[in-house]
């Protein structure tokens, strides 16, 4: 109910939120392997994780899940290429006539025993990448050079990036030294079954009898990746089709515009991906 | 006039013939039967016509005696065509049209009515007065072939283009009717006109060859027809085909053209068991869709797999299958011990073979069986004996969708439902089928319309055996080793294969006469570059002239040598989309990190500079934190201003690649040949280029002599990466020598078509710069190529080698200068490495 009028409100909160107890709120999400075991061992040992895997796959989705599960807060950080230290850290500011430290955000997640999610981290300056090390070893400390400081970690503080593989670039990639400080856990898009019950789930609305047509033939859309097309077709793009189709748009233009439009611009791409979905609803 | 008066008349005009005529008279008799229930005033009328025409020419007026029964009984009516017929009065020697016309008399009021008979009278009347032979052509025409279905209008549509036609280039109606009628029903009417006028055109610069033409015996004509194909064309729809296969069998085939044309009856998708051959055309998407799944199926699901061909030979009593030459399996013996009853069998077979098939490829595509089912029944059924085949083959397919239900019919065919059944299977119940059967015996000219859409005949071309279940199903797999054949080996188009030579220098292919390299030769990689007759594309592309001369340099005597060495430009001929395609899969991870890497440099906006020392506005964070710390009691920089600039760089650049012998050469380290990695280097090259946006140009040179330097040029700055270009750098061969400083001038020239201020020359090479006619002496050409560097240098051009060559360092700092060129001995890098080395270069 609280949330509903927060959504009505647009109610400005503190990034650092406990996430509500309440069982039936808990974000929705549907194993694939053995990643929440992996990343409750992570937690219970304070280990930093690394979550790897293509866009849409989950894996924001996976994070909150788990905060939510392990009742911590979630402190996200989508990173850009603009993005500081000082943005992470924290900064002083003027206010009157003395200087004030305002916390980053990165540093109240320290203070507050959060989990922090560093959402694409490639996409960050090297030197905002290089002052997590402290956080990510046994210090577990992060220093605030500005102050003079070094504040110790809270004791359930963690360390959460996410790094897409597809974006490795000759220019742009993790340094070695960054990476190996990382638990990482693989991340794919899910089986068969495990798309349908996501799918079934996130758009109950939907018929069955479209759900394992529209399914199928976004696994199958898949293959054709590295054959022109850049990002396979995500679960989360399913999802998008099956809202639309949800919606009361036909099939074909649903995928059409959730499926092949958004990720490709070559003609002949988009009409195999075309022939495809229509041969699974023809 | 009384009835007396006219009878008498009659009688008169009756007495008058048989005075000229016994003949005629005898005639006249003999039809008067049939005009006499029309009244006496039509007879006399009709007699006197028979006595008009008789007088004006024998032949005429017999043949207007002798149709008139036939032409009274089709429109019951006797003035109006006898007073058409009149009309042939005006001409003389028209008894040929006389006579064409009456015998085309009824069947053109039978399939054209009343109004659509005077119509056709007057088209060719109107012909006979332009000129009498094309109106005996006209009216020799049979009625139905004439109007092909479309009444009166067909007949308009295809003869009225003609008039023009006539007018503008005397063609006459004789040499283009039988032709645009064919024309017409392959292609429609709206190809008659274009191929017409092309006719028109070749029957004024030669009279055999426009005839030729007409008669569509000439492969000109042949390939203009189809260019005009309707229907789902192939070749523009290549990708998508290869994409399709992709997505739903994981692998890519190589798709070729077939030597299918529309005279040759209906088309279908072949395969060899390595390559689909695709017709020009097929009726449409869907069929051609269905097809190529088809076909891929065949491949998929074994039909072509070495084991099982072996074991259906020795089903039907043979060992061994036969081999031709090229180490295929030729079918005829297995269809033999039927005689003459053979195409029934092979049909049977087919459709056993097929329903397998396409049941296992069922499983896979969802709704595939459903699609083949509605092109069969939107398709029209020809009649004849291979319609008892389709209807049979369709209701199977029925049977199949409906999941196979008990029925007498088809339960024999039942075990080709199972996942496990194979070709012997269906051999085996082809055969008890073909003992019980009803179907008819059929011809093998019927048998293209025994097909569904999206089916086609399984034997249709002698076939390498696959090898993919070896190791899967058959054991060890070591069985094989001796064989022959290894599936790996086995590539379309064998005699295309091409012979390393060693590097440029010292081939010894030197004193063999040029030959052609473009069609179906020997040894690519050794002819002349220009072919002396090209097929296909860019057919009469001929270069007789010198070219461009340059000068060269000349260290011994320490000056230029005037117009020595003689660039030709010329365009590549030889074209592989199915390499570029291979090449581009192959690469597709590396392209892709390449974009990447593209796209993070490219300046898709005024890329904000912040915390500069100088600038045009505030950094306001850098400032804040400026006074924040300053008042901290800190001493901070002062680099509190913000630039916008555009990091645009302005270059254009042309990649060079040396075409010589040398490149045919097997790779070091192998997998291939130095050829494969350059074609993929370029094909990634022009790739990422299209990503960077900078314009570039793609050539590559070869050289005989000093007047015999080849100059292609693959890609302009002007033009855009078509499919075309990417089908020349997969087909892409090595030929000749490396005159390598008459092609940097040549290179250099070109560029006073680039569009931008900095401009950079790459090269790619795998060796010196060496020619058949430098006696040896590999400094001259290196000296020169030193001049022609230098020059390229004071023409604001950078030039930059990138060789394969290990031995390179050698040589190359006396020529490009130190800094200047890269060696890459690791070859396989190459396709992965150029693009990177082009960025680092433009920074």
């Amino acid at each position: 109910m609280k949330g509903f009028l927060n959504r009505l409100r647009g109610v400005e909160r503190d990034i650092i939120q406990m996430p509500v107890e309440d069982t039936a709120a808990g974000p929705y999400y549907e194993a694939q392997g053995n990643e929440i075991e992996i990343f409750e061992a992570a937690y219970k040992k304070r280990l930093p994780v690394m979550l790897k895997g293509p866009t849409g796959c989950g894996k924001t989705r996976f994070l909150e899940a788990m905060a939510w599960r392990l009742q911590r807060p979630l402190v996200t950080v989508s990173c850009h290429e603009d993005l500081t230290s000082s943005d992470l850290v924290g900064r002083f500011l003027l206010e009157g006539e003395q200087t004030v430290w305002q916390d980053g955000p990165l540093t109240r997640a320290v203070k507050a025993g959060a989990i922090c999610y560093l959402d694409e981290i490639v996409e960050a300056r090297t030197d905002s990448t290089v002052i997590i090390h402290p956080l990510t070893d046994h210090r577990r400390q992060l220093p605030l050079e500005k102050k003079g400081q070094e504040i110790e970690a809270h004791e359930d503080f963690m360390l959460v990036i996410s790094y897409n593989p597809g974006y490795q670039t000759v220019l742009k990639d993790l340094k070695p030294s960054t990476k190996q400080r990382f638990i990482g856990i693989d991340f794919n898009y899910p089986n068969e079954d495990i798309e349908r019950k996501i799918l079934r789930n996130e758009v109950p609305e939907l018929a069955e009898a479209q759900l394992a047509p529209l399914v199928a033939a976004g696994r199958r859309a898949r293959t054709l990746k590295d054959h022109g097309l850049d990002e396979a077709t995500s679960t989360r793009a399913l999802v998008y089709a099956a809202n639309m189709m949800a919606a009361g748009i036909t099939p074909l233009e649903a995928c059409k515009a959730a499926l092949v439009s958004p990720v490709t611009d070559d003609p002949e791409l988009a009409e195999a991906l075309l022939e495809i979905i229509r041969a699974h609803f023809s | 006039m009384s009835s007396t008066e006219i009878l008498a008349e009659i009688q008169q005009v009756l007495a008058d013939l048989e005075k000229i005529s016994f003949v005629a008279h005898r005639d006249t008799q003999s039809a008067l039967g049939a005009i006499q229930p029309y009244g006496d005033e039509t007879v006399l009328e009709w007699v006197k016509a028979c006595k008009a025409l008789f007088e004006h020419d024998r032949d005429a007026g017999k043949a207007f005696m002798r149709g008139s029964v036939a032409a009274c009984g089709a429109s019951n009516t006797v003035l109006p065509w006898t007073r058409q017929a009149m009309r042939f009065l005006a001409w003389r020697g028209s008894w040929k049209a006389v006579d064409g016309y009456m015998e085309q008399l009824p069947q053109a009021y039978r399939s054209l009515g009343f109004e659509g008979e005077v119509r056709w009278a007057e088209l060719g009347l109107d012909w006979c007065e332009r000129h009498l032979d094309s109106g005996v052509a006209y009216f020799r025409c049979p009625v139905l072939e004439l109007e092909g279905g479309h009444g009166i209008n067909g007949i308009e549509d295809v003869v009225l283009p003609s008039v023009e036609l006539f007018g503008n280039r005397r063609l006459a109606l004789g040499t283009y009717l039988s032709g645009a009628i064919r024309v017409r029903n392959l292609l429609g009417i709206e190809a008659v006109l274009p191929w017409a006028k092309r006719g028109a055109d070749i029957l004024q610069s030669g009279r055999l060859r426009g005839e030729a033409f007409f008669k569509l015996e000439s492969e000109e004509s042949m390939a203009l027809l189809l260019e005009n194909l309707p229907g789902f064309r192939i070749p523009e729809h290549q990708r998508l085909l290869q994409l399709v296969i992709y997505a739903w069998f994981g692998f890519n085939l190589d798709l070729l053209e077939s030597k299918w044309s529309p005279d040759k009856g209906r088309a279908f998708v072949e395969t060899d068991g390595v390559a689909l051959y695709l017709p020009m055309a097929l009726p449409d998407r869907e069929e051609a869709m269905l097809a190529v799944l088809h076909a891929t199926g065949h491949l998929k699901f074994h039909s072509y797999e070495r084991r099982y061909i072996d074991a259906l030979f020795r089903a039907a009593g043979r060992e061994h299958p036969p081999l031709d030459a090229e180490q295929r399996i030729t079918w005829r013996p297995l269809f033999a011990a039927y005689g003459d009853d053979m195409i029934r069998f092979q049909l049977i077979f087919d459709i056993c073979e097929d329903t397998r098939v396409d049941e296992q490829i069922g499983r896979h595509i969802p709704n595939y069986r459903q699609r083949l089912l509605r092109a069969a029944d939107a398709a029209a059924i020809v009649d004849g004996p291979a319609a008892a085949y389709f209807r049979w083959a369709r209701d199977l397919l029925q049977w199949t969708i409906e999941g196979a239900p008990a029925d007498p019919v088809f339960e024999p065919l039942r075990p080709l439902l199972s996942n496990d059944a194979n070709i012997v299977d269906a051999f085996r119940i082809a055969n008890e089928l073909y003992k019980h059967t009803d179907l008819p015996a059929i011809a093998l000219l019927a048998r293209d319309q025994a097909f569904l859409p999206g089916r086609s005949p399984n034997a249709a071309r002698p076939v390498y055996p696959r090898r993919m279940l070896d190791q899967a199903e058959f054991g060890t797999g070591l069985e094989d080793q001796e064989d022959v054949v290894k599936n790996q080996e086995i590539k379309p188009n064998p005699e295309q294969k091409q012979i390393p030579k060693h590097a440029a220098g010292e081939d010894p292919d030197f004193d063999i006469p040029p030959e052609e390299t473009a069609g179906s030769g020997g040894r690519v990689g050794v002819g002349i570059p220009q072919p002396a007759h090209v097929l296909g594309y860019a057919k009469g592309a001929e270069y007789s002239e010198k070219g461009k001369p340059y000068a060269e340099w000349d260290y011994r005597d320490n000056r230029y040598k005037r117009n020595w060495a003689w660039v030709q430009e010329k365009t590549l001929t030889e074209l592989d989309a199915n390499e570029a395609t291979r090449l581009l899969a192959q690469y597709a991870p590396a392209l892709q990190r390449l974009k990447r890497a593209i796209q993070t440099q490219k300046p898709i906006r005024m890329a904000p500079l912040r915390r500069q020392f100088d600038g045009d506005e505030l950094d306001l964070e850098a400032s804040i934190t400026y006074v924040v710390e300053k008042r901290a009691g800190m001493s901070p920089q002062a680099n509190i201003y913000r630039q916008r600039v555009v990091q645009y760089r302005d270059t254009a650049v042309v990649l060079l690649a040396d075409m010589s012998t040398s490149i045919m050469q097997a790779c070091a380290e192998g997998g291939g040949k130095v050829v494969d990695r350059i074609r993929a280097a370029m094909l990634l090259f022009a790739e990422s280029m299209e990503e960077v946006g900078d314009p570039y140009g793609l050539a590559g040179f070869a050289s005989k002599y000093r007047d015999n330097v080849s100059y292609y040029t693959i890609k302009g700055f002007d033009e855009t990466l078509t499919s075309h270009t990417r089908a020349v750098l997969g087909g892409l061969t090595g030929r000749l020598a490396t005159r390598m400083g008459a092609a940097i001038r040549h290179a250099v020239a070109s560029f006073d078509r680039a569009p931008s201020a900095r401009r950079l020359l790459l090269i790619l090479s795998d060796g010196r710069p060496a020619d058949y006619d430098d006696g040896g002496d590999e400094r001259y050409l290196h000296e020169d190529t030193r001049m022609a560097v230098k020059e390229a240098g004071d023409a604001g051009i950078h030039v930059f080698c990138i060789t394969l060559d290990a031995a390179g360092s050698e040589y190359l700092p006396q020529i490009f200068g130190a800094g200047h060129y890269l060696v890459l001995d690791h070859i396989n890098d190459l396709p992965k490495k150029l693009p990177e080395i082009y960025l680092r270069l433009r920074k």
